[in-house]
């Protein structure tokens, strides 16, 4: 469904994407990083906004830039907010599905559907600049899939969202994922799992990680984990850690502190537990960061050279 | 959503129709969009205040001293095809790109099949329909103050007038738009004085380029004024027929559309000029 090879897309000096390959099949894909590591560049690729400085892209076959027959099997909601004063969503998507090529009848019904479907109720007749920020983002939601693309491409959908209307529409797209391809963009990792997506992990324009979640997961897991523990006894638990073998790494910054490097926590957590029982003074333990940033800063050690 | 069999496939629809169909049709959504969005209070206020404003003019000279037909004519041509013309346009074309950024559409509209292309034709329709209605009501507005004799005539005249001002100057006012968005409206008043004002009154080739040479023919063409001029003045004006000015506004137009077109369908904005 959509070939990505080598691509680097440059603005002047400045790298927006750094030599990304991918080859996603058809289903539902996440596009996981934070904020500027490119994920809007590189779905600006694949929508046909951008076109790539080295390299190529191709969405069912085809370069999308500029091509009639490729975008309108492509639905886009953006990130950016819509700040068009006088519309009403009925009328913004109406005028959307026209520019996809439907007549006055059609248009204002596939709009009426769809607006429908993300629940936006009485609302949609009212002007846009009147909405909560939660209900334009229905309504840009509404206008990406109203035309029934094959791949629909959303950057950030939830943002903005009640924790009800991120339900909503979470299982409004997973139900989409299930007949038609899906690329959701997200600096939350639980938005793309809670779709049941496969990930692409992007840092500094470069993609540093491709794969389920689960694989994503045991790629980090696959490194050592970093443990700190605070205590007035440093050479004592050394010592202990030392023994119970399962060590990578052994810091002492300072003399209450001991920095500890493991591929075996449930191990060395045991000893430290058993060393603790027996008398020894323990006042902090602080495990290593298992969030989505957690995990992004040791891809990005990883993609660095930093960690081994 | 889920069920796809429930309706149609929509390229099924979408290619039901033909794509010239489609093409028309997405120009005219944007043209009606853009018109919508010309329905504000304040752009119809300026509105009524161009189409007023030549009528006021002509009122505050011919209270001060009685002007004959030639100079009412004359008066008509400077204050609404070019000067009114140029401002309504300079107003309504202008932002065909940047408002579309600034309200954050663009993308939308970018992803679109043929959106850039109907944005720039339809805005280009939506401008020269609010702008010639304008410069329509002011002409008989300043007609009925200056009340010259055989009005009929002036008024078919100045309509065409109007007309090619508003789609020559539109067209023209295009290329910077799409150039320069953000500063769109800066480019398209350097370009109406360097090209329209000054290019324009140059007795050189390059005066065949701008519309302000071939609207100034007209004009004498269709008044008869030609033996009357001055032997300096016919430097200012072009010896073709009236079809002729007229083709070549056309022309014009066609040509600074499909540059404009090009360009538009090869402008790559990055997100942050989105945001």
């Amino acid at each position: 469904m959509l070939s990505l090879q080598h691509v680097t897309k440059l603005y002047g000096t400045v790298i927006g994407v750094n030599d990304v390959s991918a080859e996603l099949d058809q289903g539902a894909h996440g596009l996981l990083g934070p904020n500027g590591a490119g994920k809007t560049t590189l779905l600006g690729l694949i929508t046909g906004q951008l076109r790539p400085t080295i390299g190529s892209v191709r969405v069912f076959g085809e370069a999308p830039f500029g091509n009639r027959r490729i975008l309108a099997r492509i639905g886009y909601c953006p990130a950016a907010d819509i700040t068009e004063r006088n519309a009403t969503p009925q009328e913004w998507v109406t005028y959307l599905m026209r520019l996809s090529g439907f007549d006055t009848a059609e248009a204002p019904r596939r709009a009426a559907r769809a607006l429908e479907e993300v629940g936006l109720g009485e609302a949609c007749v009212r002007p846009l600049s009147t909405l909560s920020k939660g209900m334009r983002q229905r309504a840009k939601l509404a206008g990406a899939f109203a035309h029934e693309p094959d791949l629909l491409v959303l950057d950030e959908p939830f943002d903005g969202l009640d924790p009800i209307a991120r339900h909503d529409l979470v299982n409004l797209v997973r139900t989409w994922a299930q007949t038609r391809s899906l690329l959701v963009a997200s600096h939350l990792l639980h938005e793309v799992e809670a779709l049941r997506a496969d990930l692409a992990v992007i840092l500094g324009g470069r993609l540093v990680a491709n794969g389920s979640a689960s694989e994503i997961r045991e790629l980090v897991d696959a490194l050592p984990t970093t443990i700190t523990f605070k205590t007035p006894s440093v050479n004592n638990l050394a010592q202990i850690v030392c023994a119970a073998g399962a060590v990578e790494t052994l810091h002492i910054p300072d003399v209450n502190t001991v920095v500890v490097g493991t591929r075996q926590v449930s191990h060395l957590t045991a000893a430290v537990a058993k060393a603790v029982h027996e008398g020894l003074v323990v006042r902090e333990v602080i495990a290593e960061d298992r969030t989505l940033e957690g995990i992004f800063s040791r891809l990005v050690k990883l993609h660095r050279g930093v960690e081994q | 959503m889920n069920d796809s069999s429930r309706m149609a496939t929509p390229r099924d629809q979408q290619q039901n129709c033909s794509s010239e169909e489609n093409r028309f049709a997405a120009i005219r959504a944007v043209a009606s969009f853009q018109l919508s969005r010309l329905m504000t209070r304040p752009r119809l206020a300026m509105g009524l205040a161009g189409a007023i404003f030549p009528a006021a003019v002509m009122f505050a000279v011919t209270r001060t001293a009685p002007i004959d037909r030639n100079m009412t004519v004359v008066m008509i041509y400077a204050l609404i095809p070019e000067a009114l013309c140029v401002l309504g346009l300079l107003v309504t074309m202008c932002p065909v790109v940047a408002d579309e950024l600034e309200r954050g559409t663009w993308i939308h509209i970018a992803v679109r099949p043929g959106g850039r292309q109907s944005l720039l034709l339809g805005t280009f329709a939506a401008a020269v329909l609010w702008t010639g209605t304008v410069a329509f009501t002011a002409l008989i507005l300043t007609l009925l103050v200056a009340q010259p004799t055989q009005p009929l005539g002036l008024v078919v005249m100045f309509t065409i007038l109007i007309g090619l001002s508003c789609i020559g100057r539109a067209a023209l006012f295009a290329l910077p738009a799409v150039i320069l968005p953000k500063r769109a409206l800066i480019a398209s008043v350097g370009v109406a004085l360097i090209v329209e004002y000054f290019a324009g009154l140059l007795p050189a080739v390059v005066n065949q380029i701008t519309v302000s040479l071939r609207l100034r023919s007209l004009l004498v063409e269709w008044m008869e004024w030609r033996r009357e001029l001055p032997i300096e003045m016919t430097l200012f004006v072009d010896d073709y027929s009236a079809p002729v000015q007229i083709i070549a506004v056309c022309i014009l137009v066609f040509v600074l559309l499909a540059t404009a077109g090009f360009i538009l369908n090869h402008r790559q904005f990055p997100p942050s000029v989105e945001n």
